[in-house]
């Protein structure tokens, strides 16, 4: 006997490949979304920073344009850089 | 009588004489009269004597006297035989019910001939008194009185004379005489409804031809009708003997009898056609006329006595006192609504009775449920209805034996059905009560509404009209049909609309529940109202969604998006957020899947041996994990040539999607294969855990169960459920091995063809995947409301150590206060108690009085 495999329908779960769970931010879960956003995925990315920290980028967004002329990582304080 | 002493005093011996020998002469002249046998002769000699009689004023004596050798003769004579005529029958009629159907024939007969010596002997009797009345009448005429005064003598002298007759008649009443009459009658009726049926199937065929005035040819018949003479005669009989009352009374019960059986047989157990209309026709047809002609008949005989003697009985005169044309027409329109009302009456009692029924196949029922709306508008005895209607609920539905499915079905019937009857829905409500009551106890409720909801056309039982996906379509166009009102509309318009549209409630309404809930009859918010929360309807069907979806071999999804659409617009956008995430993650994985596929190098077919599989066949589900409900995850090993699959495909998606990465469900999803054999090949699909355990049977055809659920990384006693399904379509073949709880299993190569004949036959079939109990890839609602209730456990046997024993809401109460921190408690009292239940059944607690306590 022989099994030819005509169809294989698998299913997987995204997830974001960062270090942390929750965004710093919000407090939302990285694989859900940032509080403004319906759609987690696609419609509300990450952002990573310099200093390697991880962001809904809505979030991060909003925490930049509020902090002039400087901002600042929220979780190490350096200066905030996205990362190339 | 009061004796004049002094008058008496005042008579000489020769006015005694006088008198004496008038009376005698009077007394001898009498019973000439009376007994003489049609003898009137002695007549003539009457009136001297009455008038010296009466000269003395002796009249009353003269009177009394009279009338009561009338009625001696009256009752040897006549009565005595006239009821000697109904012996027989009443001999008969206990004890040897046949004998009456034999002789069924014979009442009519001897009725009519009984009748008729009666009263010809009543009328002979009534000559003689005119003989007496007439002596009177010309001693008057000597003293030259006024005529008026003898109007009154000789009316007064009748209506004696038919009080006597009556009184006698019914002094001597045999008990069941009453019962000859309604034979008579009943029978009568039913010979004339036939002839009249023939008449009116002979005019409907005539119509086509020449346009017959209906009404007129069937009445043309009827009057003349040998039938309507005969009954007519023994009518006007039994009236001139003071029968009147009990000849209506049976001929009434005949026709109530009649029309009640005619009901029946037009009724019955016919659903589907509204009869009401009908039984009317048949009212007017038969009974109406056949009343019509008899009034008309007897109205004319009343002339005719009227014109001859002027004698009328003192009961018939009631009748024949209407003017006449009027007559007839008033007490036809009196008979019509008394018929009428009774046919309303039987055919809603005989639809209450089967109401049950009725609603069962409603949808096509509906004339039936008409006809009883007519009915009980009419006879107002919604009571009756409720009261009978919740009685069979009772007793034929909520019982342990019927499904929840059938319950629901019948529920949603019946708001339809009682929905037509009354758009109040008051009684909707007393009814649906114990429906409601009952299925809040049902375990599997919510799952059936859920599928009923989002089953648009189930293949299986039950017809498509009982499906909710219908009402809440229908539900979405009314609604749009509102929001556009609305839009015309301001808000004070509105307003004055509604106000004028107000209605009081009706009287049935149980003043103690609030009417704000009454207005709308919603069958979704009924049943809604069933589950107790939206909250709780939403999660279900996020579970069912959930194992729908993820058992998809295709990317069709396209009726899950419109009953979400349709669920969105009656819930709320909000509560079905992530439901809709859910089919968002499917869309997305479409794309996805389709960008993968693309970035495939097209190496050519040749390149791949026969058992290895192209990325060309994996699709995939890509979830996001947060918005469905928990998934079961069992690790299983994949055969290396689909795990490396796997991990391209995954590499794939991350080189598309950085920084994203996928983790795979491996025991999730579908597989459509072949399996090919020497002589035939058969295709199935299947859980990929099934495939899985076929795949290992093509290196080697046999397996003890302990190894194969080593190789595949799955608890055996997983991998005994799971093979069953090969073992089932007689694949795989199960024997006893060496152990004693080992199984051994081999392809059952050849051995039972017929049996994978049978398969192959039908092997487009789509199998279903989670058939068996326990194999759903998602976790039940239930299910996560007990994982999430554990965490609560450690409080509660806390809480019970240190306070001895907390009744329910103390707990939850408790729970309440102290559980604020991540997470939240934030279950309601019912699904407490349900899992503190569950706590008493696995006796870590204890429950006395209302009162949780721990085990000892």
């Amino acid at each position: 006997m022989k099994v030819k495999i005509l169809q294989w329908h698998a299913v997987a779960s995204w997830t974001w490949d960062a270090q942390d769970e929750t965004c710093g931010i919000c407090r939302m879960a990285f694989d859900g979304c940032c509080p403004d956003c319906k759609f987690p995925g696609d419609d509300c990315p990450l952002i990573w920073g310099a200093c390697n920290h991880s962001f809904h980028l809505h979030c991060i967004l909003k925490w930049v344009n509020s902090q002039t002329p400087q901002p600042h990582c929220p979780m190490c304080r350096r200066e905030w850089q996205f990362k190339g | 009588m009061a004796f004049d002493l002094d008058a008496l005093d005042s008579l000489g011996s020769e006015a005694i004489d006088e008198i004496l020998n008038s009376w005698a002469g009077f007394c001898a002249c009498t019973d000439a009269i009376i007994r003489g046998n049609g003898d009137l002769s002695a007549g003539s000699k009457l009136a001297p004597l009455v008038a010296s009689l009466c000269k003395h004023g002796l009249r009353s004596l003269v009177e009394d006297h009279f009338l009561q050798a009338l009625e001696e003769t009256f009752k040897t004579n006549a009565v005595m035989m006239f009821w000697q005529h109904f012996e027989a029958f009443h001999n008969s009629s206990p004890s040897e019910m046949p004998n009456v159907h034999i002789i069924e024939d014979w009442p009519q007969t001897v009725l009519i001939k009984a009748l008729e010596e009666i009263c010809l002997e009543k009328c002979y009797q009534e000559k003689c008194l005119l003989i007496l009345v007439h002596s009177f009448q010309s001693y008057e005429e000597n003293l030259s009185l006024e005529t008026g005064d003898l109007n009154l003598c000789e009316s007064n002298l009748m209506s004696r004379y038919q009080l006597m007759v009556s009184a006698v008649l019914l002094a001597t009443l045999p008990s069941y005489f009453p019962e000859i009459l309604r034979m008579y009658f009943k029978k009568k009726l039913e010979e004339l409804s036939t002839v009249i049926a023939g008449v009116s199937d002979d005019v409907c065929e005539s119509q086509n031809e020449m346009d017959i005035d209906d009404n007129y040819s069937k009445k043309n018949i009827s009057k003349d009708h040998k039938l309507v003479k005969d009954i007519g005669k023994v009518v006007r009989d039994l009236r001139s003997l003071g029968f009147m009352s009990m000849s209506e009374d049976a001929y009434a019960s005949a026709i109530f009898v009649l029309l009640k059986s005619q009901v029946n047989d037009l009724a019955g157990d016919e659903y589907r056609n509204p009869v009401l209309e009908s039984i009317k026709e048949w009212i007017q047809a038969v009974p109406l006329q056949f009343l019509h002609a008899l009034q008309s008949y007897l109205g004319d005989s009343v002339d005719y006595d009227n014109g001859s003697s002027g004698l009328k009985s003192p009961l018939a005169s009631l009748v024949s006192s209407f003017p006449g044309v009027n007559m007839p027409s008033e007490l036809l329109v009196r008979w019509k609504l008394r018929l009428e009302y009774f046919a309303y009456e039987t055919l809603q009692d005989l639809r209450i009775g089967k109401l049950f029924e009725i609603i069962v196949d409603y949808p096509d029922s509906s004339p039936a449920i008409e006809d009883l709306k007519q009915c009980l508008e009419y006879t107002g005895q919604h009571s009756k209805l409720v009261d009978s209607f919740i009685s069979s609920l009772r007793y034929r539905l909520l019982t342990a034996g019927a499904s929840t499915n059938d319950i629901l079905h019948q529920y949603v019937s019946t708001i339809k059905a009682l929905r037509t009857i009354d758009p109040t829905g008051v009684f909707l409500e007393t009814v649906g009560e114990p429906i409601r009551d009952y299925l809040k106890g049902r375990k599997d409720t919510i799952k059936c509404i859920v599928t009923m909801l989002t089953d648009g056309n189930p293949s299986g039982s039950g017809n498509s009209g009982d499906s909710l996906l219908e009402e809440l379509n229908r539900d979405v166009e009314n609604q749009e049909g509102a929001d556009n009102d609305d839009n015309i509309n301001s808000d004070d318009k509105q307003a004055w609309i509604n106000a004028e549209c107000w209605e009081p409630d009706p009287a049935e309404v149980d003043p103690t529940k609030g009417s704000n809930n009454r207005r709308k009859i919603d069958i979704l918010a009924m049943i809604v109202s069933l589950i107790g929360s939206k909250d709780q309807l939403v999660n279900e069907y996020r579970v069912m969604l959930a194992e729908k979806l993820l058992n998809k071999l295709d990317y069709d999804f396209d009726s899950e998006i419109r009953t979400l659409e349709l669920l969105k617009i009656h819930f709320g956008e909000s509560s079905m957020q992530k439901c809709e995430i859910m089919l968002n993650d499917l869309i997305d994985s479409k794309r996805t899947n389709a960008n993968i596929k693309a970035s495939i190098p097209q190496t050519s077919q040749t390149e791949q041996g026969e058992n290895d599989v192209s990325l060309n066949l994996l699709d995939a589900t890509i979830i996001s994990t947060n918005f469905w409900p928990p998934i079961q995850a069992e690790s299983v090993n994949i055969p290396t040539s689909i795990d490396q699959l796997l991990s391209d495909y995954a590499k794939r998606f991350h080189d598309i999607k950085t920084p994203r990465k996928l983790l795979w469900k491996k025991n999730l999803g579908a597989v459509k294969l072949e399996l090919q054999f020497e002589d035939q090949n058969m295709q199935f699909t299947v859980a990929p855990i099934h495939a899985v355990i076929i795949m290992k049977f093509q290196d080697q055809t046999s397996w003890t169960s302990k190894n194969l659920a080593a190789a595949i990384g799955i608890p055996v006693e997983a991998l005994n459920r799971r093979i069953s399904f090969w073992v089932g379509k007689g694949i795989l073949a199960e024997s006893v091995g060496t152990a004693s709880n080992d199984h051994v299993f081999t392809i059952a190569d050849g051995m039972i063809d017929a049996n994978r004949n049978g398969i192959t036959n039908g092997n487009s079939e789509e199998l279903s995947m989670a058939d068996e109990e326990g194999e759903n890839s998602v976790a039940s609602a239930e299910e996560q409301l007990q994982k999430e209730m554990t965490i609560y456990e450690k409080f509660i046997i806390g809480m019970l150590t240190n306070f001895g024993s907390m009744a329910l809401d103390r707990i939850h109460n408790t729970l309440k206060m102290f559980c604020v921190a991540e997470p939240a408690y934030d279950k309601s009292l019912q699904q407490l108690q349900s899992f503190l239940s569950g706590l008493v059944s696995e006796e870590k607690l204890e429950m006395k009085d209302g009162l949780y306590f721990l085990k000892k």
